[in-house]
């Protein structure tokens, strides 16, 4: 139930001075732990996680299998050396990790809402703790949410090595904290679970369609002749969405092709991530 | 009467000073000064929008006061926040549990952070569950839990740490007087056991009564506060209850007594008499009247007169006659 490890053994009340860390680590140990068993009791969150990936592998990933080869000037060639579940399987890894990190973001209104924000708010905890244990356990959910999807590696024919997996949960955390900072800071912004339901359905869906993980981008093709392919302002977004680098990190780590420079993917999520959690963090601190 | 071991060297746990806060045009807090000791249970009394919530909000660190300076346990609520929360326990006006965990959940939540090393936490959530008589209630999510019971768990939860000072914000509203002596039941015992300053803002005037001392705010300033006793003395008006025999004696009495009252039951109410005037009624009407009673101001009587509003229509429930404390009626013959 509880982590005895994260507090002292003796039956006293933690002293000013000494023990604090570890006072604070119990805090935030207690937070991360609500969030986790809050996420793990919502069986429609579990469905949710189990059948939205088997959706889009089954249906839209067999589905389109046999199309995934592209003639371009009367040249019948393979856009990238794989089939397109293989293509496809990162950016349902990741879509499983955006649904879950936001749901998570829920959780702040729902605090809000039913009161329980002000029991936080009133504990001896530094907002710092308080927001940092908030994403942890939405980023450890989505972790999870994400790994779900991996379990279907074998329908994909994504071959799964110990070493890729560890690559790739990690690329999954770091996405999942991420994302979770974002949607905690915008459901500050946001009064109602309504007003959430809306931000998620139009921010999720199009960041998804357009960061390349429903359809590659060729990339030994120039940007100018990208162009001749799609319409410009489509390899514009593309090029602009945050989410494109990190999928096809993941894909890398995943089937080993990448689209740009690997290392693009994580620098830009840790950078996002911090950025993120700091508005977040301000979002509490305003109250 | 609770009080008895409240001594007037004790220094004050809660201290308030030339507090200021204002939301917009309105001034919620007026400067209020306050200081509160150990070991007593402080009422706050006053109509809605009076400012008691502000105050406690302030007192919480949920908010931050425009001016003024509020200690509690000599830690200000503005620069210390956390030390200063540290020293508190508060019970919300709304339900602020998590329906999804369960009540021993939500119990080892608030310790873990509130930092309560692991057995002494294990051990107060087993008293503190056993004191408010939820103990078979461990593993239920709180959801399933009726409103009383949620409000006893929100109790045991304020005291799974070391307080020295429980704020609660109408803690038995909404409940049933089964409940709420329930409610009060639970804090006198664990007054006893433990040293613990309640500050509680209620509606219902027999709680007050209870109490140690009784602050009445309205306007986001402090109007009284002393004793119930000392008010009643000062702001409250006795008056003088007669039960007529018949109709004659009761036409009678109210011709002959300027601001007698005739009240629905039959009783024949007279303000500020005093036992001259009973002796009068006696003299004259003597057979004609079955019962006659000096009555103590009520609480009621003095909330009145200090704000000029009855409590019942400032708590948004059906406005009502001031009735007397009639428990503390002293019969006269």
């Amino acid at each position: 139930m509880t982590d005895a490890t994260h507090t002292a053994p003796a039956e006293r009340a933690a002293p000013e001075g000494d023990g604090r860390s570890w006072g604070a680590l119990g805090a935030l140990g207690g937070i991360w732990l609500r969030e986790v068993k809050r996420a793990l009791r919502d069986r429609g969150q579990l469905i949710g996680g189990v059948s939205r990936p088997l959706l889009y592998i089954l249906v839209m990933g067999i589905g389109l299998n046999p199309y995934f080869r592209a003639e371009v000037y009367g040249e019948v060639r393979f856009v990238v050396p794989y089939s397109y579940l293989q293509f496809i399987f990162a950016g349902v890894v990741v879509l499983n990790v955006m649904y879950t990190s936001v749901q998570s973001a829920v959780s702040v209104i729902w605090d809000r809402e039913f009161g329980f924000l002000r029991e936080v708010l009133v504990a001896p905890v530094p907002r710092f703790v308080l927001v940092l244990g908030k994403v942890l356990g939405g980023a450890t959910v989505a972790t999870l949410h994400g790994c779900i999807v991996l379990l279907f590696a074998r329908f994909a024919d994504v071959d799964l090595m110990a070493g890729n997996i560890a690559g790739a949960i990690g690329l999954i955390f770091l996405l999942a904290f991420c994302l979770t900072s974002l949607g905690i800071a915008i459901a500050h912004q946001v009064r109602s679970f309504e007003g959430f339901g809306v931000f998620s359905n139009a921010v999720i869906l199009p960041l998804f369609f357009t960061s390349s993980s429903v359809f590659p981008l060729d990339p030994s093709l120039t940007r100018s002749q990208m162009i001749v392919l799609y319409p410009e302002w489509l390899v514009t977004v593309i090029y602009a969405n945050p989410l494109t680098y990190a999928v096809d990190a993941l894909r890398g780590k995943l089937i080993g092709f990448n689209q740009f420079a690997p290392s693009a993917g994580p620098i830009l999520l840790v950078v996002l991530s911090v950025v993120f959690f700091l508005f977040a963090l301000r979002g509490f601190r305003r109250g | 009467m609770v009080g008895g071991h409240l001594s007037e060297a004790a220094a004050p746990v809660v201290e308030v000073a030339a507090l200021r806060k204002r939301y917009g045009r309105t001034l919620a807090l007026d400067g209020i000064d306050l200081s509160i000791r150990r070991n007593e249970v402080f009422a706050l009394l006053g109509p809605n929008g009076a400012g008691k919530t502000t105050l406690i909000h302030i007192l919480c660190t949920l908010l931050k006061p425009d001016g003024g300076t509020a200690r509690i346990g000599g830690f200000d609520v503005s620069r210390q926040p956390l030390k200063a929360r540290k020293q508190l326990g508060v019970v919300f006006q709304e339900p602020s549990l998590d329906g999804r965990l369960t009540v021993q959940e939500n119990l080892n939540f608030h310790g873990l952070v509130h930092r309560v090393p692991y057995r002494l936490r294990m051990r107060r959530i087993r008293e503190m569950l056993e004191l408010v008589e939820l103990s078979e209630w461990r593993n239920a999510l709180v959801r399933t839990l009726s409103a009383g019971m949620k409000r006893r768990v929100e109790i045991a939860r304020a005291l799974i740490h070391d307080s020295a000072v429980i704020i609660l914000d109408e803690p038995t509203v909404g409940l049933d007087a089964q409940s709420r002596e329930r409610i009060w039941t639970y804090l006198n015992k664990l007054r006893r056991e433990r040293d613990l300053t309640l500050i509680v803002t209620t509606h219902y005037i027999d709680e007050v009564d209870g109490c140690d001392r009784v602050c009445i705010v309205d306007g986001g300033k402090v109007l009284a506060l002393d004793t119930p006793e000392a008010l009643r003395a000062r702001y409250g008006k006795e008056q003088v209850r007669i039960t007529p025999r018949d109709a004659a004696a009761r036409s009678g009495i109210l011709a002959q007594n300027e601001g007698a009252v005739a009240e629905p039951g039959g009783d024949v109410v007279i303000p500020g008499a005093t036992h001259a005037v009973v002796d009068r009624l006696l003299g004259s009407f003597g057979t004609g009247i079955s019962n006659i009673a000096i009555e103590r101001p009520s609480l009621e009587s003095v909330f009145l007169a200090l704000t000029g509003r009855e409590i019942r229509d400032t708590a948004g429930e059906r406005p009502t006659i001031a009735r007397p404390n009639s428990r503390s009626g002293e019969p006269v013959n």
